[in-house]
């Protein structure tokens, strides 16, 4: 992650659940009650650059007569609403029917800064399976997508006519249900991680082509 | 961000290193043998097979002094052959590379060890050849090949041209095509038969290639195995893959942490008083 990594400076800035632990003078404006204390307890969505360095730091203070006040963190947080226990079932169910991109369009990214921060076992696990799934439903849309199918097609030699030409109508037609209706829902539902992939992958398959459609002209 | 070039070779760099691979040409003319960096190319004398680089042979061909023998394994038995066992036999794995090259012991019958593999074969090779003619020959050999050089992929006559049927080289995508599109009318069988048979592999290929990473669902002993595939295809799919482990790695690395962090605890409780060696443990887990 480097420090010049936008996709990293606005996962920062995605706002989990927190609770304020203590009262804060004059900030309940974040809580639209102006002008009056945070009082402690509330709930206040804070981004996750803010909300990590309150839950680490402590307010240090010394309370002598009741020890379990003295130096607790300023803040709790929750898990997103982006990772919540619907969106995990949901997953576990079927990894390629959930559109991540509305839940958080830096879902894995939000994600394992969570993991980080806090441990979640079977967060990882759900997670894991969901990307290498949905991943070879991405390098298949990368594949068929734009310039209809296979990297082969139009480029059948004369003797090929009969057989080829066939199956390459067959393929495109193919390629067309894919990518048509449900395809595009999904390619829609992508993060950013995945649009990284599809990209990577279907720049990969063009450059294949291009070269393939060159072999004739050397 | 600052190279536009993504890292591995690309496509067109993938085939340009191809046609340093050996093929068999049929002279139709005589031609005097050329001093190139790889080495001397054999004098070509027209009834007589040689092996010459696919760049030089495709140069021939063009000019009409030489026709290009296809590989065996292009014949569209071959072909189709693997395509049998890439899609019935054996449909989670690519098909295996040609075996690398040997050659029978004379001293053992009935065994046969790599050729390159070291250099003890030729002891083998010579202690058995008594007449005087052979060892000759044998000598004539050893000259043209240093027996302590380990033949790389580029120059192995068994990659391309000497490659069994049956079995994929490293570059066997690149190879047909260039042999396809320039020496068409050198296949055993129509072009377009051949182009067929080479399109569904690479479907089949590549539909593997997509579900094969499947194999990284699970925590644990998860591994990517890519045995078999050809240069261009990884030339195609090396960032997809590279991207996609990428992504299990970050999403892993947590609870990798975590892991480690309660063996390091397991580790340590074990030697509780020990000879407290720890800090070269540490070392080593960086």
């Amino acid at each position: 992650m480097s420090y010049y990594d936008i996709d990293a400076i606005l996962t920062d800035a995605e706002k989990i659940p927190c609770t304020f632990q203590i009262d804060v003078a004059d900030l309940g404006y974040l809580d639209n009650q102006p002008g009056h204390t945070l009082k402690s307890g509330s709930r206040v969505a804070l981004p996750i650059w803010l909300a990590e360095m309150l839950a680490i730091a402590n307010t240090g203070a010394v309370v002598m007569d009741d020890p379990s006040q003295s130096s607790k963190s300023f803040i709790t947080f929750d898990l997103p609403p982006a990772l919540g226990n619907d969106v995990v079932q949901a997953l576990k169910a079927n990894p390629r029917s959930v559109p991540l991109r509305d839940q958080s369009a830096h879902f894995y990214a939000l994600a394992t800064h969570m993991m980080e921060l806090s441990e979640e076992p079977e967060l990882s696990a759900v997670l894991r399976k969901t990307f290498v799934s949905r991943a070879a439903e991405i390098a298949l849309h990368a594949r068929k997508v734009g310039g209809g199918g296979t990297s082969y097609h139009g480029r059948d030699g004369g003797g090929a006519a009969g057989k080829g030409k066939g199956k390459a109508t067959k393929e495109d037609n193919a390629s067309n249900l894919g990518v048509g209706g449900a395809g595009e829902d999904f390619l829609r539902g992508l993060d950013e991680w995945e649009r990284k992939l599809f990209r990577s992958a279907h720049d990969g398959t063009k450059a294949s082509k291009e070269w393939m459609e060159n072999v004739k002209k050397r | 961000m600052a190279l536009p070039l993504p890292p591995g070779l690309t496509q067109n760099e993938v085939a340009f290193l191809a046609e340093m691979e050996m093929v068999t040409v049929v002279p139709r003319q005589r031609l005097d043998s050329i001093d190139l960096l790889g080495g001397k190319t054999p004098q070509l004398r027209p009834p007589h097979r040689a092996q010459l680089p696919l760049w030089l042979a495709l140069l021939l061909k063009k000019q009409r002094r030489a026709n290009i023998v296809p590989p065996a394994w292009m014949h569209p038995a071959s072909l189709a052959e693997i395509i049998h066992r890439e899609t019935k036999e054996d449909p989670e794995a690519f098909s295996a590379p040609p075996p690398p090259p040997s050659r029978a012991l004379y001293s053992q019958p009935g065994t046969a060890r790599r050729l390159n593999h070291h250099a003890s074969y030729l002891d083998d090779f010579t202690q058995s050849q008594q007449d005087s003619q052979q060892q000759q020959q044998q000598q004539q050999q050893q000259q043209q090949q240093d027996p302590n050089s380990i033949l790389s992929p580029p120059f192995l006559p068994s990659n391309v041209a000497e490659s069994p049927a049956g079995y994929l080289p490293y570059h066997w995508l690149e190879v047909a095509e260039a042999l396809l599109t320039h020496a068409g009318d050198d296949m055993p069988a129509p072009a377009g038969e051949v182009r067929s048979l080479l399109r569904d592999l690479v479907e089949v290929r590549a539909a593997k290639m997509r579900s094969s990473t499947s194999a990284l669902e699970g925590f644990g002993d998860a591994w990517l195995t890519l045995r078999g595939v050809g240069a261009m295809e990884l030339a195609e799919n090396r960032a997809f893959l590279a991207g996609l482990v990428d992504g299990v790695r970050k999403i892993g690395a947590s609870a990798e942490a975590t892991r480690r962090e309660e063996e390091e605890e397991a580790r340590r409780g074990g030697e509780y008083g020990g000879d407290g060696d720890e800090d070269s443990d540490e070392d080593m887990g960086l």
